[in-house]
């Protein structure tokens, strides 16, 4: 132990500057493995809380696409024979507050309104009312001023469910949380604006719920009020969304949701309500997937750094490790002392990293937060606290990786010699030769990772396209000390004619050590090659994106709900905005679409409803096939024939010619699939019907979006704020011209991507550290030869030169290999896990500007990361006696 | 005429502080060398001859005195002036790794050339040419470890000569040879400090080495005990 402290600890508080490095690079892998973990459970969790929350004590839900009509509930009178049933309306609103006019998307606030029968409602979720209004007759006072606090509600322990009722039964009457009030200096009496879908209401605060069972939602944004006020704010009229059903004590859930669901009607659907979460993190798996196989990288190139340390420490001591054999210390000691070295910066680095991954989820999660909520769900939730079990997850990877990345270098130390100590004796061979062996093996493995492309999805997963990638990585990385082998033999005389001696000598080095930076080579290649992989995928991807919405976007103007689509209804447009659009002296022709959660095989999917004749008379839906889809889509109108997406396809295995079954109001019914379109908006997968068809099967629901055409030459923003002028105070649409909407889908395709590139950005940071401690190990371990080089002439100018070459160097090599890499792992990512995990064909590009300039950006990045040794090199004390 | 002398040191002394202990390895040494002359120092192991050839040779600095060479007080310089002196006028051969291993034989030799700015070619050409005058043309495409340990001296006296210097520094330089290598080595050095007119200083405890000296100096303790011309 004390042979670690003086051997290992002191040195390693000696050199600063490289265990910082080393600490650093272990932390920041380890933090973005856990941010990544922090931030995925947040996104489902927010959801998942949210739908808990709210649940309360229901044991069972009975749901159905689009929701239950009202006049079926009689029909379910039998459900009592297992307990109470409560029918809820439940959705997100946004809270108005200030001026309407000038109110934009961004700064709304979302609420959930939970819209029930208080008398049958009461049992299932905990309501505790702190406070009611104690004159319902008095006068309505406006909101108080934001920031002024309002009187402490005086607490009303028992307020009987007949007092709740009373201050409910009126559609203008709501409870809203203690916790909202507060914030926004809400007391009861006050008005309250919220928008629904187009439509802004005022409501009468008539009491406070104090922050316990449901009014706990997104973080206190709730409020409760009468199912019916609730049917008539979000325009679902005659239906629910739901029936919530509490089960009599001691009931078996397994067996009673059995039993009722043998006894529902094939369109309904009995379960439990954790369901809905399970749905929505199966629909976010891959998204969650790929994220995760991301940081990983920067885990791996993190632990790369360990790898260095451990050698630096190793090539730095080897004379006092003879000196050591030499006096007795047995190898496996030396390989323990080593291995505890990297046990030490590992568990600092662990120390250090799960401090850093809470600042990172945060920073995450307000980069995915805009992805998750616009493509998701709406309420993403901060990132929960770190627990025990990501302490144990950082340290049952790190720990053992590290160790194992030490294990190479400590192997190393307890080889040396004792005969070591004694100088002029520890020459070293650095003629590798290039055999044919050297290929055998990487070839081998890239050959496996060709065939297993050819592979198909396991579970809807592409199992073994994460294989194949993973092969090529590896099967690259075996390459490497060929590449550099074959490098060096060819480019020696061009060094030394471009760059004089100091060329002809970073040459001469390198390709001595190869056998050392191969491994620094192939984990800066590695993180090199997924930023060019991600950077060809993401930028193939927003082509084909670009192309398509300048395909389908054919429309001039979009008139959509105030709030953004969420799992579960989406808000609906009111006949006076649909009457004001179409109205318009300039508008010649309208689709309506009309979007509705269908749980297909169990999974989540989209229903949509359109206009098909308005879509084929102006191609505003791209065609993946058949041929003559066109025609099959005019004749399916009035055929029950459908349009599904290509996610949907790939996802379900259906095609042109295929039947669905779909569960509808009036029962299961066959739907023949007339053409398969690409839609990159959804992965969920999508369903459209004509309008004509929805209604008839799913009843007349009103639209969640319009696409108005205008006649040739209108100035779609003049048209836009002519109609929006032409809208009374109690409707707020929210129209988006053509230009603005592909602005804004752009905007949503890249703040998606935003965080890839920046734990990509992580993966290279790290790995450059990598490439800083590589080189320090080498100036460490070419003490002699400096030194000798600086005897025979060579200023310090010089020197440094020579070793910011060779980072430079580093650094071309490893980006052309990563480059070759990148370009087949972007293959592997666009014909086989994009497909299989998210079913869109992408057109290939070549983002051949942004790859030019990000390589050299590389190359000099390398050459700076090679400052820090580069000035220790030159800095070495002269002396040919070491 | 008077000619300039090659070196004079006056009044040298270095001594190495570490903690709390201070060595002196030199102890106020003077002397002069003309100009071609070839100088052996001998003494026993410690006393100091290698602090000498280091702070001659423009590797090291004293702690106080003056050391001229060529007329240039080396104590005026900074690191890059240094660098100058050793890249312009000195060479020198040590007992162990006179050469990178990383190089070959002939771009060893040619790199004080190389270093200094000269052309590749030029360098090239003339490493080639001391190569064949100390006889190991035939190794030039060889790396060091591949030849034998009198091979290597000889290189290394390639290298340490390449440039025209005029002052060669020869730390124990048959210290790790057999007698027969020690003796060509010693003979090689004797030739080419006559036919190149190169001041030699030359370290080692053997005196059949010293022999081929035109002048040896004995030191003990950091001081000259005795000066003989022979
Ligand atoms: N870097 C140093 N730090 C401290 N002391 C040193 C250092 N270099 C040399 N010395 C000391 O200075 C004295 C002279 O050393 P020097 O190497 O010049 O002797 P030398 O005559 O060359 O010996 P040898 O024949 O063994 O090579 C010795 O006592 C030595 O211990
Ligand atoms: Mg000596």
């Amino acid at each position: 132990m004390r042979l670690f402290t003086q051997f290992i600890l002191r040195p390693l508080a000696a050199d600063k500057m490289r265990t910082a490095t080393t600490i650093l690079g272990v932390a920041l892998g380890i933090a973005v493995v856990v941010a990544i973990q922090l931030t995925n459970a947040s996104s489902i969790r927010g959801f998942e809380t949210a739908l808990e929350t709210v649940a309360g004590k229901t044991a069972v839900e009975v749901v159905g696409t689009g929701g239950l009509d009202e006049d079926t509930l009689p029909s379910l009178n039998w459900l009592r024979e297992y307990g109470v049933a409560s029918p809820v309306i439940e959705g997100n609103a946004a809270l108005v507050i200030g001026d309407l006019e000038t109110l934009s998307r961004r700064d709304m606030e979302a609420v959930r309104v939970l819209g029930v029968d208080i008398l049958r409602d009461m049992p299932f979720r905990d309501y505790q009312l702190l406070d009611v209004g104690q004159d319902r007759d008095t006068a309505v006072e406006t909101a108080a001023p934001r920031g002024t606090a309002p009187p402490a509600p005086a607490p009303v322990p028992n307020v009987t469910t007949q007092q709740f009722l009373e201050i409910l039964t009126d559609e203008r009457s709501v409870v809203i949380s203690e916790k909202l009030a507060t914030r926004r200096g809400l007391v009861i009496g006050s008005q309250l604006r919220m928008m629904f879908g187009d439509r802004v209401n005022s409501y009468v605060i008539r009491g406070l719920l104090k922050n316990e069972g449901p009014a706990r939602v997104l973080d206190g944004n709730f409020v409760l009020m009468d199912i019916a006020a609730a049917q008539l704010a979000f325009d679902r009229l005659g239906r629910i969304d739901r029936l919530d059903v509490l089960l009599t004590a001691g009931a078996d859930v397994q067996g009673t949701l059995a039993a009722i669901t043998a006894r529902l009607p094939p369109e309904l659907t009995a379960q439990p309500p954790s369901r809905r979460g399970q749905q929505v993190e199966t629909m976010l798996a891959a998204f969650h997937a790929n994220l995760t196989a991301l940081s990983w990288i920067a885990l791996i190139v993190g632990l790369f750094l360990v790898y260095n340390t451990v050698t630096i420490s190793v090539v730095a001591r080897r004379q006092e490790i003879g000196t050591l054999r030499a006096l007795g210390l047995t190898r496996l000691k030396v390989l323990f002392l080593f291995l505890g070295e990297a046990a030490a910066l590992a568990v600092a680095g662990i120390g250090v990293g799960l401090g850093l991954a809470r600042l990172l989820a945060d920073a995450a999660v307000a980069m995915t937060s805009a992805t998750v909520s616009t493509i998701y769900i709406a309420t993403a939730a901060a990132p929960p606290d770190l627990d025990w079990g990501h302490v144990w997850l950082a340290t049952a990877m790190g720990l053992p990786l590290s160790l194992l990345a030490a294990a190479v270098p400590a192997l190393e130390a307890s080889q040396v010699q004792p005969t070591a100590a004694m100088r002029g004796n520890d020459t070293l061979d650095m003629r590798v030769r290039l055999r044919p062996a050297m290929l055998m093996a990487p070839l081998t493995v890239l050959a496996l990772a060709f065939g297993l492309t050819q592979l198909g999805p396991v579970n809807g997963r592409p199992l073994y396209g994460y294989l194949s990638a993973f092969a090529i990585v590896i099967g690259t990385g075996l390459l490497v000390p060929a590449i550099m082998y074959g490098l060096a033999r060819v480019s020696r005389e061009a060094l030394r004619r471009r760059l004089g001696v100091e060329g002809l000598l970073a040459h001469a080095n390198l390709t001595s050590a190869i056998p050392r930076l191969s491994i620094s080579v192939a984990a800066l290649s590695v993180s090199l090659s997924m930023m060019v992989a991600i950077a060809i995928m993401i930028g193939s991807f927003r082509d084909t994106v670009v192309y398509w919405v300048g395909q389908t976007l054919q429309a001039d103007l979009f008139v959509g709900p105030g709030i953004r689509p969420t799992v579960g209804q989406e808000p609906t447009l009111s006949p006076t905005v649909i009457e004001a659009v179409r109205r318009h002296p300039r508008v010649t022709a309208i689709d309506s679409f009309r979007n509705v959660d269908l749980v297909y095989e169990g999974k989540l999917t989209v229903l949509g409803a359109g206009t098909f004749s308005v879509v084929l008379d102006h191609g505003a839906v791209l065609f993946k096939s058949p041929a003559n889809a066109r025609d099959r889509v005019r004749e399916a109108i009035g055929q029950d024939g459908v349009i599904i997406s290509e996610a949907f396809s790939h996802k379900f295995g259906k095609r042109e010619g295929d039947t669905l079954t779909l569960p509808t109001p009036k029962g299961l019914h066959g739907f023949q699939v007339a053409a398969v379109y690409y839609d990159y908006s959804n992965d969920r997968g999508v369903v459209i019907m004509d309008a004509g068809t929805f209604r008839r099967y799913y009843g007349d629901l009103a639209p969640s979006g319009l696409a108005a055409f205008l006649t040739p030459g209108s100035d779609p923003e003049l048209v836009r704020m002519e109609i929006l002028a032409t809208l009374d105070e109690g409707h707020r649409a929210f129209i988006f011209s053509n230009w603005s909407l592909r602005e804004e889908v752009l905007r949503v395709f890249d703040s998606t991507f935003a965080i890839t590139y920046a734990l990509e950005l992580i993966a290279i940071v790290v790995a450059m550290l990598g490439v800083a401690g590589t080189l320090l190990a080498l100036v460490l371990e070419r003490r002699r030869e400096l030194s000798l080089l600086r005897l025979t002439g060579a200023n310090q100018d010089q020197v440094r030169k020579m070793v910011i070459i060779e980072a430079a160097l580093i650094g071309a090599v490893s980006q052309g290999i990563g480059l070759v890499m990148g370009f087949a792992l972007s293959m592997v990512l666009i014909y086989v896990i994009n497909v299989q995990s998210f079913g869109w064909t992408i057109q290939f590009h070549m983002p051949t500007w942004f790859l030019i300039q990000a390589s050299i950006a590389v190359v000099i990045a390398t050459a700076v990361a090679g400052i820090y040794p580069a000035r220790r090199a030159a800095q070495l004390v002269l002396s040919h006696e070491e | 005429m008077e000619v300039m002398p090659a070196l004079v040191a006056d009044h040298l002394r270095k001594t190495y502080v570490s903690g709390e202990s201070t060595v002196t390895a030199l102890a106020d040494v003077s002397f002069t060398v003309a100009k071609g002359d070839f100088v052996a120092l001998m003494g026993p192991s410690g006393c100091g001859k290698s602090t000498l050839l280091h702070v001659c040779g423009a590797m090291d600095r004293a702690s106080s005195g003056r050391i001229v060479l060529n007329g240039q007080d080396l104590a005026t310089l900074g690191d890059d002036g240094l660098t100058r002196v050793r890249r312009e006028q000195v060479g020198f051969v040590f007992q162990f790794f006179n050469l990178l291993p990383t190089l070959t034989i002939a771009d060893n030799i040619a790199l004080p050339c190389l270093l200094s700015g000269m052309h590749g070619a030029t360098a090239d050409a003339r490493a080639r040419a001391l190569a064949e005058r100390v006889g190991i043309a035939h190794r030039l495409s060889h790396y060091p470890q591949q030849v034998s340990g009198g091979e290597m001296q000889r290189a290394a006296i390639a290298r340490a000569l390449v440039h025209e210097p005029d002052l060669l520094v020869a730390d124990e330089p048959t210290g790790n040879l057999d007698s027969e290598n020690g003796a060509k080595v010693m003979a090689l050095l004797s030739e080419l400090n006559r036919e190149m007119r190169v001041t030699v200083l030359l370290a080692t405890h053997a005196a059949d080495v010293a022999a081929a000296a035109t002048r040896i100096l004995h030191m003990r303790d950091g001081k000259f005990e005795g000066d003989r011309q022979t």
